[in-house]
């Protein structure tokens, strides 16, 4: 049954769906689905994902949208999975769905009010929104020190495990949607947060070399971001 | 050990929680958490649910947070639970956790950010706040929209075409019902059109009754206190529509 994956390696749940699935060996067709020219709004794609967002799947005639859902769906789908990533035990499980439920509405929601209304919202022609960007920046930073202080105190990984897990790789790529803005911004951002920077770190490992395959892509979009936003700023 | 769930009635997602473990006869003591009077932000309470929120549960020495998670690991060890809460099909559980998750950030987030802001807020001792209501109001709208379209499309009665409900839509129907405290004008300019929606509230109360009533009858009560405020407010008599927030004026 063939596995196709709708995604756009600039969205952060897109790039935790491909480390996973590259990282447990399981084959898909990868479709970019280009956001900055729009494509998550055509018609076609609707057919895929009526939410016109990525990432989702097609997994023979079964679609699926949300992140989470489909990490939890190939984990489950998929025998050669290590039981690490989605534990059968049903506490473990109902841990991972606490942290994944916390970060819609913390870490996601900070990081993409602080980054996109601080440089993203230009690739899409949209103007910055200081405010907006503030607000999120507060929510980012409350985020990330909380993860510090709970979500990773037992560590290595969240919540105490000693492998990473699908929760792992959510928050992880959203930490490292940072790495599109600006260098003294991240850095006053993530400097202070040591303990993040070794779980980054550590998830990097345990997923080599795919996390920094997929991620290549951060650094070349800095670069044209940096070069629009000086653009912008001449006129 | 009986389960302790500990939640404020006040608050969506507890009700929710608290109408699962009630529908599926989990014996559990509820103990309240009253967040009018700040008891979320109490030490004691930090042991239990460090991101200060509720609802939460304690399950002898298993504490767990998050009102999803919660149904969830519900739904897995409390043995008598009908499987159509939360299928066992792995298909039909994907489905579940895909509405789930788009709930978080759509119709969960417009409605708490309109009732809250807009009406629900003096309550709790704080605020009204017209245009962070105006903006959840936009996503509330937008949300009810594609629950009627991509959600509730399909031949069931329930979410996801399914002829019965699920923990999703436990979830969401308490959810659109957090709307019944605000005033009527409001509720009905807001829902009325969604007849859709409308009628799948219905059909959850129906097989979920009576606990669906019971649950819901503090949203009822908020509605009362709020509009008694308001008009408490309003010394000279004016009429209603003349002291609404201004994002929606009759002038």
């Amino acid at each position: 049954m063939a596995l196709k994956l709708y995604v756009d390696r600039m969205s952060q749940p897109s790039r935790a769906i491909l480390i996973f699935c590259k990282k447990n060996g399981i084959e898909f067709e990868e479709v970019k689905i280009d956001l900055a020219k729009g494509q998550h709004r055509t018609p076609d794609f609707a057919e895929v994902n009526p939410m016109k967002q990525v990432p989702a799947i097609v997994h023979g005639d079964f679609t699926l949208f949300e992140s989470h859902a489909i990490l939890i769906y190939l984990a489950s789908a998929f025998p050669e999975v290590a039981d690490h990533w989605y534990p059968a035990d049903v506490r473990q499980r109902a841990k991972i769905h606490s942290v994944l439920d916390w970060h819609h509405s913390n870490l996601r929601r900070g990081s993409v009010g602080y980054i996109f209304n601080t440089i993203i919202a230009l690739a899409f022609g949209l103007p910055l929104n200081p405010n907006a960007a503030a607000e999120g920046e507060k929510l980012l930073s409350a985020s990330l020190a909380t993860i510090e202080s709970f979500w990773l105190e037992d560590g290595p990984f969240l919540l105490g495990n000693s492998q990473p897990s699908i929760a792992d790789l959510a928050l992880v790529c959203e930490v490292m949607q940072i790495e599109v803005a600006d260098e003294n911004d991240r850095e006053r951002i993530l400097g202070p947060h040591k303990r993040i920077l070794k779980w980054i770190e550590d998830v990097k490992n345990a997923t080599a070399p795919h996390f920094d395959d997929i991620h290549v892509i951060m650094s070349p979009t800095k670069e044209r971001l940096k070069e629009l936003k000086a653009r912008v700023n001449k006129l | 050990m009986t389960l302790k769930v500990y939640a404020d009635r006040m608050s969506q997602p507890s009700r929710t929680v608290i109408l699962f473990c009630k529908l599926n006869g989990i014996d559990f003591e509820e103990v309240r958490i009253d967040l009018a009077k700040r008891q979320h932000l109490t030490p004691e309470f930090k042991e239990i649910n460090p991101m200060k929120q509720v609802p939460a549960i304690v399950d002898g020495r298993f504490k767990l947070f998050e009102s999803h998670a919660i149904l969830i690991y519900l739904a897995g060890v409390f043995p008598g639970v009908a499987d159509h809460w939360y299928p066992a099909d792995v298909f039909k559980r994907a489905k579940i956790h895909s509405v789930l998750d788009w709930y978080h950030s759509n119709l969960r987030l417009g409605s708490a950010a309109y009732v809250r802001n807009s009406t629900l807020a003096p309550l709790l001792g704080l605020p009204l706040n017209p245009k962070a209501a105006a903006e959840g109001e936009k996503l509330l709208l937008a949300s009810l929209v594609q629950l009627e379209s991509v959600w509730l499309k399909g031949k069931g009665r329930f979410l996801l075409g399914s002829s019965q409900p699920s923990i999703a839509d436990l979830s969401l129907a308490c959810g659109v019902m957090h709307l019944e405290i605000l005033d009527d004008e409001d509720r009905d300019r807001i829902l009325g059109p969604h007849k859709r929606v409308l009628k799948w509230i219905e059909d959850t109360r129906i097989a979920t009754r009576p606990h669906f009533d019971e649950v819901h009858s503090i949203v009822f009560k908020l509605k009362e206190k709020l509009k008694k405020q308001r008009s408490k407010e309003n010394d000279f008599g004016e009429s209603e529509s003349i002291r609404k927030a201004p994002l929606h004026s009759k002038m």
